[in-house]
């Protein structure tokens, strides 16, 4: 139902250990985020993509259409930090003035707007590696070794178990309210998801109560106890991860 | 004359290009202002993580107090983390004709009240980036602050108070879930006006600027889901009292206030 979930669990790469697709993410994403040149996201940004499709064997058309979702807010977002409006025509770099209003873009923005424009880029691309190589529960077994909460741990074991569950409801009732003319107009569609939305309250109610019964019969005292796949540890990852890291961070450090 | 029209021309079609460049730019469906994956610079992503950690260690403290005392909350808490991400999944038509996605801030907030929200938007906002890549891991901490702190505290403050003074219970669920909104999107605009101000007029144009090309979608997304918040408690109210009286253990006195306002 998840595209990047379902190919989180069947891509070459599902088998290496979490820990390191998870450090090789972070610590791209640090060196992408503190780049001071154009050319360090460009080259995470090759790196991760031929990490998706080449090595984890991902579909070059989903790792594209991936990069476009963010598209709108990063568009919206670039174009807004490089244009700007003022009553005041000087110190333009490209302008036009519209009965004393100038709109126009300044040189310095538009630098800062090109620069973030390809950063983001590249971070998306660390993002996307770490979503479509290591499945959810990896990441949260991940995230309990860092000693995160185990409050917060075992809340996202419980949502991600459920969000399967009721997405499936959800869109089954979705599927009945459209096949009776439920979204026809405005007006009905709001009566329509306010419906589907307390059906679907009501469920959690309900349910959340049969689990917890279901639990306590399994003798449940207060914390969830799974089992962890073993992945095993590889030095080569390791050096591999180091040998791609310190010529970028060389690079981000040169360059100036 | 002649010149008069040209200017005129020249104004119609400069006003066509700006409509027409928010239609292509704008998607058909907003979601809820996330700032996506590496858009802040790194001071900045660091700064609103710290930022974030001492309001989600009250709310872990918070939770687990209300977990020891009643062990099946927790369930419900978890359920209701997922019943969020399925929620911003789906699609409400905005008041302008395009599509528009709920966030839940307003709903959860009155239900559960800030402290949990605050955990679980934070848990929420980790698997939209993972799963459906809305937001990111950087800018966590800020989406986290705006959507998870900004927004259910303001929410709660709200809802509490107008029942204080004697509101309708439509108004206060209204105004709670529509202004939470729009402080949790004027909350991002400060967050990036912050981290890129302008060249000139530094970080208030840059913020007033974000402020006014968000706002088309923002708005009404506001509006659709307070409208939306008012008829889902309606139901509920008329529903499910009981299921409501189990959920004072987070919050206190708000939902009793909700049992009282349908007896009245």
């Amino acid at each position: 139902m998840i595209d990047i979930d379902s190919y989180a669990y069947s891509n070459n790469l599902k088998t290496v250990h979490p820990a390191e697709k998870s450090v090789f993410t972070m610590m791209t994403m640090v060196v992408c985020l503190t780049a001071t040149t154009v050319i360090t996201p460009l080259i995470v940004l090759a790196i991760m993509a031929g990490g998706i499709v080449i090595k984890a064997g991902i579909p070059a058309r989903v790792f594209v259409k991936l990069m476009l979702v963010p598209l709108s807010f990063l568009l919206i977002s670039v174009l807004t930090i490089a244009f700007s409006v003022s009553t005041n025509p000087a110190g333009f770099w490209l302008a036009q003035t519209i009965h004393g209003l100038t709109v126009g873009i300044h040189y310095p923005d538009l630098i800062t707007a090109v620069h973030l424009f390809l950063r983001s880029l590249g971070a998306v691309s660390c993002l996307y590696f770490l979503a479509l190589t290591t499945p959810m529960t990896e990441i949260i077994t991940v995230l309990h070794k860092l000693k995160v909460p185990v409050i917060i741990t075992e809340l996202m074991v419980l949502i991600y178990r459920f969000i399967f569950v009721f997405m499936e409801t959800a869109t089954t009732i979705r599927r009945a309210q459209l096949s009776r003319s439920g979204y026809v107009s405005m007006k009905s569609s709001f009566r329509s998801l306010s419906r589907l939305s307390s059906a679907l309250l009501g469920k959690v109610f309900v349910k959340s109560q049969e689990l917890y019964n279901a639990l306590a019969a399994r003798c449940y005292s207060g914390e969830i106890r799974v089992l962890t796949k073993k992945r095993p540890v590889s030095l080569r990852n390791y050096l591999m991860i180091t040998g791609f890291e310190i010529p970028l961070i060389l690079l981000n450090l040169l360059w100036r | 004359m002649i010149i008069m029209n040209q200017r005129m021309i020249k104004r119609i079609s400069l006003l066509i290009a700006y409509v027409l460049a928010i239609y292509i730019v704008f998607p058909d469906n907003a979601y809820g202002m996330h700032i996506m994956e590496g858009f802040l610079p790194f001071n900045w992503a660091a700064f609103w993580w710290i930022a974030m950690i001492p309001f989600v260690i009250a709310g872990v403290r918070s939770i687990k107090k209300t977990v020891t005392l009643y062990p099946n909350l927790k369930m419900l808490l978890g359920m209701a983390g997922a019943f969020a991400f399925v929620l911003s999944a789906l699609k409400i038509p905005s008041v302008t004709g395009s599509c528009s996605h709920p966030t839940g801030v307003g709903l959860g907030t009155i239900l559960f009240g800030p402290a949990a929200m605050t955990v679980l938007g934070m848990i929420v906002l980790i698997f939209q980036a993972l799963l459906l890549a809305h937001g990111g891991i950087t800018t966590l901490g800020a989406n986290t602050f705006s959507m998870g702190i900004v927004g259910p505290f303001v929410s709660y403050g709200i809802y509490r108070g107008l029942k204080k003074l004697g509101a309708p219970q439509w108004l206060s669920i209204f105004m709670a879930a529509t202004l939470g909104d729009l402080m949790t999107y004027v909350t991002t605009s400060i967050q990036l006006g912050l981290a890129f101000p302008a060249a000139s007029g530094g970080v208030m144009a840059s913020v007033l600027k974000f402020m006014s090309i968000f706002a088309f979608t923002q708005i009404p997304l506001a509006i659709s889901e307070g409208l939306l918040t008012v008829m889902v408690f309606n139901i509920l109210t008329a529903y499910s009292q009981k299921e409501l009286q189990v959920l004072t253990a987070f919050t206190g006195k708000a939902l009793s206030s909700i049992k009282r306002g349908v007896k009245a």
